[in-house]
């Protein structure tokens, strides 16, 4: 069967068992054991969306208590206004989680696609929970209200009616707190499915590829400012829907989910339960909040100091959480098997795709301040040719190769991809649209297994979980790596690393193929496997090489376009070139002499 | 006419706050790339020693300075203790700053509760028309653009300045070199939590001294030096000279509520037009 598939069959088990023995567990407390512990599921439930956020999607957010408050806040304004006539406050649940999502999707489109990076992300989410703290604590006045809600400013708001599931003219019965616990088992238990189902499905997987490595996604195609707002949207709701409950279960909000020490909670909840571990989020959340109503009947009034010290000492003992080090315990005592004998990529026939597209540049100019780096290059590379790029150190091969991928923004000229001007679109679009690109450090997933690193490449041209892993077969036997396909990519030896990669980019059928350097760092026999390799490439698409060793163009047999000082030096066979005195002078560092001599 | 003067007093007094409460930040985070997490508490810190150190007698304007160097020195202490095994691990360093920032708050609403102590404000107020302002005011902006300037000369034109930068640009080299980085690193540290300290000190008298002092300004530091960008001095000055008067002129025109919301809009929006802050694409030294 295949891996997706077992995957989503198997992502409702551990929910479902979990709700089992959380609900079977409430039949032996007290009513008010149960009141207690209600709120601790729901703190899970938030520590739950940072997980997913943080532990899964790679990005840290202060945020996820804020969309908590926001929800909490909302579900009370609707409950107070619409429930004394509708008779149910699902609406102001989902009300809550909308206006959480909303919150969510909102700061998620500023920060992501404005490409602000990780600590901004932190240091931005965190000011918006403290100018929310400042704003709502402001709101004491009795001129702050919406509709029948008063928000009460520090007092907080009060009369938040509970759950109830009536319908116009049928009031329903307010949900017990008690009853609460129910009800809010169920709600986590059923976010935590959707997480589960979420992450296991093909999107999922593209979120781990951008935590893991978040460029070489970009070069897959995959979109990635989109994808992180989704999950940070994701995040959001399921942080409000946290909210909305609480508002429900304590009738009552104040400001202090807005505070930095309830947002430390969240974070820590994570930590001890095990970044990444989602049913770890709500060990974690029952795990702290019990140790600090046993310390806190030892130490008063030091909650939030303890809090603090937890922080420290795990961030400076056990960074990475404590299911980590779990983990690593038993991994020492279960090691995994050796891999496998390694074997060679076989090259030709990756199966039948197009026939390549012509890939032109007119004029091409980058300049960094005063330097032109590459100056006005018009060059042809006609569909489904190989064709070879050198030059000596500082020739503007580098920059010009990361104008062709997308890194850099030409100064003046164009870049076109069959007639197509592409020169002004970003990495992620160019590969939508046939290229596929090799950078020069090999740019895997270490962490994923060969056969995931191959499947994120092929699902990103055919969206079908199924033709992908079709996909995947076919091309690890083509690079040779089918014995180590569920290894980690990070095991491979260096030239393993750089013939996946090859392998991912042909995954995702590209008409264009630009690889930069790719036998840097590869054995001599390593590089003369890969000789096969790149020219079965070409059999499929136009292929552009950038290289160094001359060894491996030679072999390639290609034409050949000698880069100097930003220009075309010269072009033809490497055998022609190699009488070039011109070239000669520049490879061996002679200066220039008079032509004709 | 003399309303104009004291809109242009009350805009730059919010620009000088501003500046006051980030630029220890901005040395911190723009030099080292330590994101401290519990900048608030060193204002708050600041703003303490200034009232221990007022009810014993000590005159304000002794009690200001002094508030900078203790708080220097807790800063070296911390640097040792918590951020120096933390090197290269931004996220790191954020949260064990954070847990610090909680223990602090909690630490000192033990010590001295949790009530909002005052220290009257020294001089007294001008009157202009219709109008007055607080002396206290012109104050602040003369200490912003002392400590700015200070900043600026200590980071250029002394030895301990280029040995400072070299250590936090290429650590390797400047080893090679024969500089103590990590003793640079601790220095620059104390510096930063040392500007935060006077700052504190400087807000205690037109602010309430409470354990959750710090908590009022560290979303606006942060912003301003995220909107600053990489350059320490003009970066911060000019975002500070942005989001300052901004939140002055929207407060004044509605309430200072709104004036809160605006300055955080405006500094979320500006990212989206400008990832790498304002002086991204400067490339100044400072």
């Amino acid at each position: 069967m295949s891996r997706a598939r077992a995957a989503w069959d198997t992502a409702w088990l551990q929910p479902v068992l979990v709700v089992l023995v959380a609900l079977l567990g409430g039949l032996f407390v007290s009513d008010f054991q149960k009141v207690t512990l209600a709120l601790w599921v729901i703190y899970g439930l938030v520590a739950l969306s940072l997980d997913l956020v943080w532990g899964r999607a790679g990005i840290f957010s202060f945020g996820q208590t804020a969309f908590f408050g926001v929800a909490a806040y909302s579900y009370g304004v609707i409950g107070i206004n619409l429930s004394p006539n509708t008779g149910e406050t699902v609406t102001a649940l989902i009300g809550g989680v909308v206006v959480a999502a909303l919150l969510a999707a909102a700061l998620g489109y500023f920060m992501f696609y404005g490409k602000v990076g990780d600590v901004y992300v932190a240091i931005i989410t965190l000011a918006v929970t403290l100018v929310l703290l400042q704003v709502i604590t402001s709101t004491a006045g009795p001129q702050y209200h919406i509709g029948n809600a008063q928000l009460g400013g520090y007092n907080g708001m009060t009369n938040i009616p509970s759950m109830e599931f009536g319908y116009p003219g049928h009031p329903g019965d307010q949900m017990s707190q008690p009853d609460t616990y129910t009800f809010a088992v169920l709600l986590a238990g059923l976010a935590f499915l959707g997480v589960r189902m979420f992450l296991a499905s093909g999107f999922g997987r593209v979120i781990t590829a951008i935590r893991e490595n978040e460029l070489r996604t970009e070069l897959l195609g995959y979109d990635v400012r989109r994808a992180k707002v989704i999950v940070f949207t994701l995040g959001g709701a399921i942080a409000g829907l946290a909210g909305g409950a609480y508002a429900g279960w304590g009738s009552f909000m104040n400001p202090a989910p807005f505070s930095l020490p309830a947002a430390a909670l969240i974070v820590i909840y994570v930590l001890v339960g095990g970044k990444g571990s989602l049913v770890g989020a709500f060990i974690g959340a029952v795990t702290v909040e019990w140790l600090s109503t046993v310390l806190g009947g030892i130490l008063p009034n030091s909650t939030t100091l303890v809090v603090g010290a937890i922080l420290i000492g795990v961030v400076l003992l056990v960074p990475g959480g404590l299911t980590p080090l779990i983990g690593n315990v038993l991994a020492r005592a279960f090691p995994r098997p050796a891999p496998p004998r390694r074997q060679a990529p076989s090259g030709a026939g990756f199966g039948a795709a197009g026939r390549g597209r012509e890939l032109q540049t007119l004029g091409l100019v980058k300049m960094f301040g005063g330097l032109k780096a590459v100056d006005s290059i018009s060059l042809d590379f006609p569909a489904g040719q190989l064709h070879c790029l050198i030059g000596p150190n500082g020739a503007g091969k580098s920059t010009f190769f990361n104008l062709l991928v997308g890194q850099y923004r030409p100064t003046e000229g164009k870049i076109l991809l069959e007639g197509r001007p592409i020169a002004r679109l970003l990495p992620h679009q160019r590969a939508q649209r046939g290229i596929g690109i090799k950078l020069q450090v090999p740019s895997i997933y270490r962490e994923l297994s060969v056969q995931e690193n191959v499947w994120l490449a092929a699902f990103a041209k055919r969206s079908s979980t199924r033709q992908a892993e079709e996909a995947v077969d076919r091309i690890l036997t083509r690079i040779g790596l089918v014995g180590r396909a569920n290894d980690s990519a990070g095991d491979l030896s260096h030239g393993e690393q750089q013939w996946l990669e090859m392998g991912m980019i042909v995954a995702s059928s590209p008409e264009v193929i630009l690889l930069d350097e790719p036998t840097a760092g590869m054995t001599h026999e390593e590089t003369m496997r890969t000789v096969e390799l790149v020219r079965s490439l070409a059999e499929t698409a136009t292929v552009v090489v950038v290289e160094h060793d001359m060894e491996f163009v030679q072999r390639l047999d290609a034409p050949v376009t000698v880069l100097h000082e930003g220009r075309i030096l010269a072009q033809g066979r490497l055998a022609e070139i190699r009488l070039d005195d011109r070239v000669l002078d520049v490879y061996l560092g002679r200066t220039f002499r008079a032509s004709g001599n | 006419m003399d309303q104009a003067l004291i809109i242009v007093i009350s805009v730059l007094t919010s620009v000088a706050t501003l500046l006051l409460i980030s630029v220890g930040l901005a040395v911190i985070f723009g030099l080292m790339r330590v994101i401290n997490l519990a900048h608030g508490e060193f204002l708050m810190l600041g703003a303490y020693a200034v009232l221990v150190a007022t009810r014993n007698g000590i005159s304000v304007w002794i009690a200001i300075p002094l508030a900078g160097v203790s708080v220097g020195i807790f800063g070296l202490v911390v640097e040792r203790l918590l951020i120096r095994p933390l090197y290269g691990r931004i996220l790191d360093t954020l949260l064990a700053t954070w847990g610090l920032s909680l223990v602090l708050v909690q630490a000192v609403s033990i010590v001295f509760g949790p009530a909002t102590n005052g220290i009257g404000t020294p001089l007294g107020s001008v009157h202009v028309g219709g109008y007055s302002f607080s002396q206290y005011s012109l104050v602040l902006i003369t200490m912003a653009l002392i400590t700015l300037t200070a900043v600026y000369l200590l980071f250029t034109r002394t030895r301990y300045g280029v040995m400072a930068r070299a250590a936090i640009q290429n650590p390797a080299m400047a080893r090679a070199l024969g500089i103590d980085t990590a003793r640079m690193n601790m220095l620059t540290f104390g510096i930063g939590s040392g500007l935060a300290g006077l700052a504190g000190a400087l807000l205690a008298p037109v602010a309430g001294v409470v354990p959750s002092f710090g908590q009022a300004y560290i979303a606006q530091a942060f912003m301003t030096v995220i909107v600053g960008g990489p350059d320490v001095i003009t970066g911060t000055s000019a975002a500070a000279g942005l989001l300052g008067s901004s939140y002055s002129l929207v407060s004044y025109l509605t309430t200072p509520f709104i004036g809160q919301a605006a300055l955080l809009l405006i500094a979320i929006v500006l990212l989206r037009i400008l990832p790498r802050g304002l002086s991204g694409n400067w490339r100044t030294y400072l």
